[in-house]
């Protein structure tokens, strides 16, 4: 009873269904099904469209409809998860934005779908966030990773303010740092003082792994 | 008198039957009336509404009925002046007529290496006289390339660079301004110091969204009579439907409100709306440059337009360069795009230099484009038929084998307006090729670019003049610094790296 449901979970993920998968969330939680198998799963069959994207096989359209799918399921889970107080084995948490005056989501969406799919907890605080609401989002939520993305050259810079503050903030070591974004070179992450970049949305989530250690 | 341009003397290429077009402006005043465009601009939302327009001022919508659109669209002028620092570099804008402008890039390409970099402002100031020299570009766009200058702060890189513009070019300028800085105030008193037009780009957000900083660029620059240019650029599967049809929707949605705002603002003012939308590439999530759905929107944008009667501008063709070097691909994607929006009706063209996909900006680039400028306004010009073309009797008088036509008078006239003679292309014969150094299109760019920065001087901005954009420029440094967008680090490095170099303003 239990594994079909999270068979049929997966599916409705891979399948881009999300009412299904919404509804499927529930009933398993209606069922008594251990929460965190069906995160697990949940991950899986998003890790197998994010490998599916990485490889070319699966395009942009049905990364986002899984992810979106995806999206609709894990805080019914989530709250159950909470109210049982288990704990949830991931790789780590990120904090994900797009930096102020910028309200680009393609790209970070991708990471934070491909991130999901890696195994970490994802915290997206969405587009144009403000340099005082990434700071906050560090300090309340202490994640392992904090990733900013920035298409804009206008608005690359802010990338820096935030690192800036994060120091002022005395919290700057306690997080790696990964920026992205059409205006983000390799020289330029090195010189705001980033930890990683990579031009790519699954190189992104492959080097979160990788400032993690794991 | 104003600059020719190219006049296309045969009827637009049309994609679609007139049934069509009028299907999709039924469909775009649906949209405009059922969903509307949300506003994020209180004064706009009031004038909207004191003016026929439903608003709902808690979620920022105006729904615009039909008879609003219709009435706008009627005030628009269906060709205009454009005035350029030099009178005889003028420009009417409108009718069967074509004209080149820059196109964008935001860093500087070095052909040597392959590698991109930031520019300086001094590089800035030798595109734009090589923009000068250039025989088929007619506008400039100084904000829009070197977005990336060394030193520069990013809230005066529009400001340096348009001031750069009109220092170091005597043709019209093209503005635009970037959100949150409100340098188009800045931008329109540098204009009115020189007495030019700036034709402004003002930028919707797609899907259906226009924030605060566009409308109050529309407010600034409609009040100063300049020529509006709506550019919205819905990206086909992410902030526009997949289809060409549908992302021509939404686009016209966008587009038809700032012009809306603009006529209300100033009714009659100058509107030239602009195309650029492209489609999405599903693998990256950026637009496909250079792809040919983006062409086939154009052409659908261009007689949508025309139907409408606002003179248009082409932001797909030369944006369309995917390739990262100046190479087979780039030929053909700048190519294929301008040959088909010249032949749909474009009016303007934004074409120069722009090489892999809005990142760099080269004057070699800007040289070979002049050549497909050239082709391409040639070809629109068509194929003249009168008796002296036909040439009965010179064809009745030089006979068989051995006539020949090369020594005759008429070839002498003829073969100059009948043929493009590009200016950097090879065409020697192989064994003059091999002599003189086997040299390609970018050896002979290059040549022509250093040939034009050595010899081609613009005619200086009067001292008074120039006092008063130094005056503007030090009137936003001291603005953008109490406000904090310029922070002391960069206020260092901007002194010392730019303003105080013994060359600036690198004219």
């Amino acid at each position: 009873m239990g594994t079909e449901i999270l068979e049929q979970l997966k599916r409705a993920v891979i399948e881009y269904d999300s009412d299904g998968a919404a509804s499927l969330a529930k009933k398993a939680v209606d069922e008594k099904v251990d929460a965190l198998e069906v995160m697990s799963a949940l991950t899986e069959a998003i890790r197998q469209v994010g490998d599916g994207f990485a490889e070319g096989k699966l395009w942009l359209p049905e990364l986002v409809a899984a992810a979106n799918a995806m999206q609709v399921a894990t805080p019914i889970l989530e709250e159950e998860i909470r109210k049982t107080g288990a704990k949830r084995e991931t790789l780590g948490s990120a904090v994900v934005g797009t930096v102020f005056g910028d309200i680009h989501s393609i790209g970070k969406a991708m990471v934070c779908t491909l991130l999901t799919a890696e195994g970490f907890e994802v915290h997206d605080l969405g587009v144009n966030v403000k340099v005082e609401d990434f700071v906050a989002a560090v300090k309340n939520y202490e994640p392992d990773i904090l990733a900013m993305s920035a298409l804009l050259t206008s608005t690359a810079l802010l990338q820096r303010r935030v690192i800036t503050a994060l120091k002022e903030a005395g919290i700057r070591d306690k997080v790696k740092i990964m920026v992205g974004g059409a205006a983000i070179t390799e020289e330029f992450a090195g010189k705001i003082g980033a930890d990683g970049y990579d031009p790519t949305a699954p190189g992104a989530a492959r080097l979160a792994r990788v400032l993690v250690g794991k | 008198m104003s600059l020719k341009g190219f006049t296309r003397n045969f009827k637009p290429l049309e994609i679609l039957t007139d049934e069509k077009i009028e299907a999709i402006h039924r469909a775009t005043l649906e949209v405009l009336w059922a969903t509307g465009i949300r506003i994020e601009h209180k004064e706009a939302l009031n004038l909207l509404e004191k003016n026929g327009c439903k608003v709902d001022y808690t979620e920022n919508r105006v729904r615009i009925p039909p008879s609003v659109v219709e009435e706008c669209l009627r005030k628009c002028p269906s060709s205009f002046l454009i005035k350029a620092r030099d009178p005889k570099k003028n420009l009417w804008m409108g009718g069967n007529t074509l004209y080149f402008a820059q196109s964008a890039g935001m860093s500087y390409l070095d052909v040597d290496k392959w590698e991109v970099r930031p520019a300086t402002l001094k590089e800035h100031g030798e595109a734009c006289r090589v923009a000068d020299a250039l025989d088929n570009l007619h506008m400039l766009i100084g904000y829009e390339f070197y977005m990336d200058m060394e030193g520069v702060p990013p809230c005066m890189m529009v400001l340096e660079g348009l001031a750069s513009g009109i220092r170091n070019s005597t043709k019209v300028q093209i503005g635009g301004f970037l959100g949150g800085c409100e340098s188009e105030i800045f931008g329109v008193e540098m204009a009115k110091a020189v007495g030019i037009d700036l034709v402004v780009e003002i930028c919707p957000s797609p899907p259906l969204t226009i924030y605060s900083d566009a409308c109050e660029q529309v407010f600034t620059c409609a009040k100063a009579g300049f020529p509006i240019e709506p550019v919205s650029g819905a990206v086909m599967g992410g902030t526009g439907p997949a289809t060409i049809s549908g992302t021509t929707l939404v686009n016209n949605a966008e587009l038809i409100a700032v012009t809306v705002l603009a006529q209300l603002v100033n009714p009659g003012i100058a509107v030239q709306p602009c195309d650029f939308c492209f489609p999405m590439d599903m693998r990256s999530g950026s637009p496909a440059f250079g792809s040919v759905g983006a062409t086939m929107h154009q052409m659908v944008f261009d007689q949508y337009w025309r139907w409408l009667g606002l003179p248009t501008c082409d932001g797909t063709a030369g944006y369309s360069v995917n390739s990262k070097k100046i190479d087979f691909q780039n030929g053909y994607e700048e190519s294929l795009g301008t040959l088909a929006g010249a032949l749909a009706g474009d009016n303007r063209i934004c074409l120069h230099g722009q090489v892999s996909a809005e990142l760099t900006y080269s004057d070699i680039q800007a040289v070979l484009d002049d050549d497909i400028a050239g082709w391409v306004g040639r070809f629109i010009e068509g194929v003249e038929v009168s008796d002296e073309t036909l040439a009965v009797d010179l064809i009745n008088e030089v006979g068989p084998i051995p006539g020949s036509y090369l020594g005759k008078e008429h070839t002498r006239k003829w073969w100059h307006k009948e043929q493009f003679m590009p200016k950097a292309a090879d065409r020697l014969t192989y064994p003059e090729w091999s002599r003189a150094g086997k040299k390609d299109a970018i050896d002979l760019a290059k040549e022509r670019v250093e040939e034009i920065l050595a010899t081609h001087k613009p005619a200086s901005l009067t001292p008074g003049q120039e006092d008063k954009i130094r005056g503007v420029l030090k009137e936003a440094r001291d603005y953008y610094r109490k406000k904090g967008l310029i922070s002391d680090e960069e206020w260092v490095v901007y002194a010392k790296e730019v303003l105080e170099l013994p060359d600036y303003p690198f004219v």
